[in-house]
């Protein structure tokens, strides 16, 4: 399990359902964070909590390289600081108003980001590449249980009885939540593709049914 | 927090028009209470214990305390004036907290955000300086000479105008909002909001108006205002933390949300804080 996830990587999304002017909600541990790519295609992870007045600024919106409060418009760099009031158009934001921002990398499709100053690289996916994101309600530890076979330090879990050339890649969501990045061999053809997909669903099913028996136990 | 400082004071807790004899459940502060019909056509509203609670009817709404009040409801001299449309636009629950929804009530920046093209629309995003005050006598938040740009500020606009407004804050889960009224420039529209605290983190907002306009219909004047709720819904169900926090240090306020620093310094002196959150929590 990631007990402690602060200062380590944590794959938040694909960087395919990331696109421009886009913004979502991700965990890093225990965090929420807004994850957004600007006009210019640069990824942010900022905290999800306007200071003003406490909105989820993954409810915002993007323009050009800004992040911007759904509820009056503040708007955020991609550095934390607070670039403009709407209210007052002739004031500078004070240096005082920001937003956290977290590390963010991005790699072989995959957006990394991490709580405090992590140690080095992302892992790298070595021959993968990322297919979908499947939120799946069971902790990793079911998911293990349901892939007969247990995740490596990096994350990284290839299921028993998948047809080869997949592999998942686990974050913990808290509150019994795992969100799963499937990759497959970045040379899998269309019907392998499909293959890899059904075989993530049937083994979501399995583990949320282990989860909902280990609940009721 | 608890409801001590609170209870003595008046709450909406369904529309007069729609009381059944077999009464309807719903919550007051936490507690179960039921809201029915008695035999002679007068609101009956009982307790978690059966015991019978204060009300009273006024402004198309039953009001109950679950303590004793020793005020009247808050006057509205504008809602007994002859002609105007009495608008009951129902009920929206929001899962916020009830001094939340009000103080959202209060605030206009947010206008060309949340409430796009209808109530504000950028880049008329300024908000000029407005008056606010306690007002000692009637104890009630006020603000006043409040302006904004508004492309349809209510159903019987056409276009856009510089609208004023008037806020008014006189019991803690209650606001009374005084705007422009288009077809008669020297009166103003009435609208209220109606908080009905069920619980800290979930309340009923009963939005009530009082409005000179007979030319648009009743349907529409009732949908336009749950547009608005609902709009306003999406922002007061994700906001952090849940409850309103009283103390400085959470929220970063500005010269726009003046209304708001008085309305959260008001509740706190009156130890009004059901719905709040305090520092020493």
């Amino acid at each position: 399990m990631q007990s402690d996830t602060a200062g380590s990587w944590v794959p938040v999304a694909l960087s395919s359902d990331l696109p421009a002017l886009a913004v979502m909600p991700a965990r890093i541990a225990s965090e929420t964070v807004a994850l957004w790519r600007s006009a210019s295609g640069r990824a942010t992870a900022s905290a999800d909590r306007c200071p003003h007045r406490g909105m989820r600024l993954s409810h915002g919106f993007v323009r050009g390289e800004a992040l911007s409060c759904i509820y009056h418009g503040w708007s955020y760099a991609q550095g934390g600081q607070c670039l403009k009031i709407p209210a007052h158009p002739g004031l500078t934001p004070p240096e005082t108003i920001r937003v956290v921002t977290y590390a963010v990398a991005e790699q072989d499709g995959v957006v990394w980001a991490a709580a405090g100053a992590p140690a080095g690289e992302p892992p790298r996916l070595n021959g993968f590449a990322p297919l979908r994101s499947v939120t799946v309600d069971a902790a990793i530890g079911f998911i293990e249980a349901a892939a007969g076979v247990g995740m490596n330090a990096d994350g990284f879990l290839s299921p028993a009885d998948a047809p080869s050339g997949l592999c998942l890649l686990l974050s913990d969501q808290g509150a019994g939540q795992t969100l799963v990045h499937v990759l497959i061999g970045q040379d899998a053809g269309p019907s392998a593709r499909i293959a890899a997909s059904r075989a993530v669903e049937a083994l979501r099913r399995r583990a949320e049914a282990l989860s909902t028996e280990g609940a009721g136990a | 927090m608890n409801k001590i400082g609170m209870i003595d004071e008046w709450y909406p807790v369904g529309l007069f028009s729609q009381l059944d004899p077999n009464g309807r459940d719903t919550w007051l502060m936490g507690e179960p209470i039921r809201v029915a019909i008695d035999g002679e056509g007068n609101p009956l509203v009982t307790g978690g214990n059966g015991r019978v609670l204060a009300v009273c009817v006024r402004y198309g709404h039953v009001w109950a305390s679950l303590g004793k009040p020793d005020h009247d409801l808050f006057p509205i001299p504008e809602a007994d004036q002859p002609g105007r449309r009495l608008v009951e636009v129902g009920v929206v629950r929001v899962r916020c907290s009830p001094l939340r929804a009000v103080e959202n009530f209060l605030d206009i920046a947010h206008f060309p955000f949340v409430h796009t093209d209808i109530l504000g629309s950028e880049p008329h995003t300024e908000v000029q300086n407005y008056k606010v005050e306690i007002r000692e006598e009637e104890d009630e938040v006020w603000a006043t000479q409040v302006k904004f740009y508004q492309p349809q500020a209510a159903k019987s606009a056409s276009g856009g105008i510089t609208t004023e407004y008037m806020y008014r804050v006189p019991a803690p889960t209650c606001s009374v909002l005084y705007k422009t009224c288009p077809p008669r420039p020297s009166e103003w529209d009435v609208i209220t909001l109606f908080v009905q605290p069920l619980f800290e983190d979930v309340c009923d907002v009963w939005p009530w108006m009082a409005l000179y306009d007979d030319d648009t219909p009743m349907t529409d004047l009732i949908h336009f205002q749950q547009t608005i709720f609902l709009q306003d819904r999406s922002i007061l169900e994700n906001q952090i933390p849940t409850l309103l926090p009283l103390d400085p240090g959470m929220e970063i306020p500005t010269r726009a949300d003046l209304t708001s620093v008085a309305y959260r310094r008001w509740l706190k002196r009156h130890n009004y804080t059901y719905g709040a959150q305090l520092v020493a929590q």
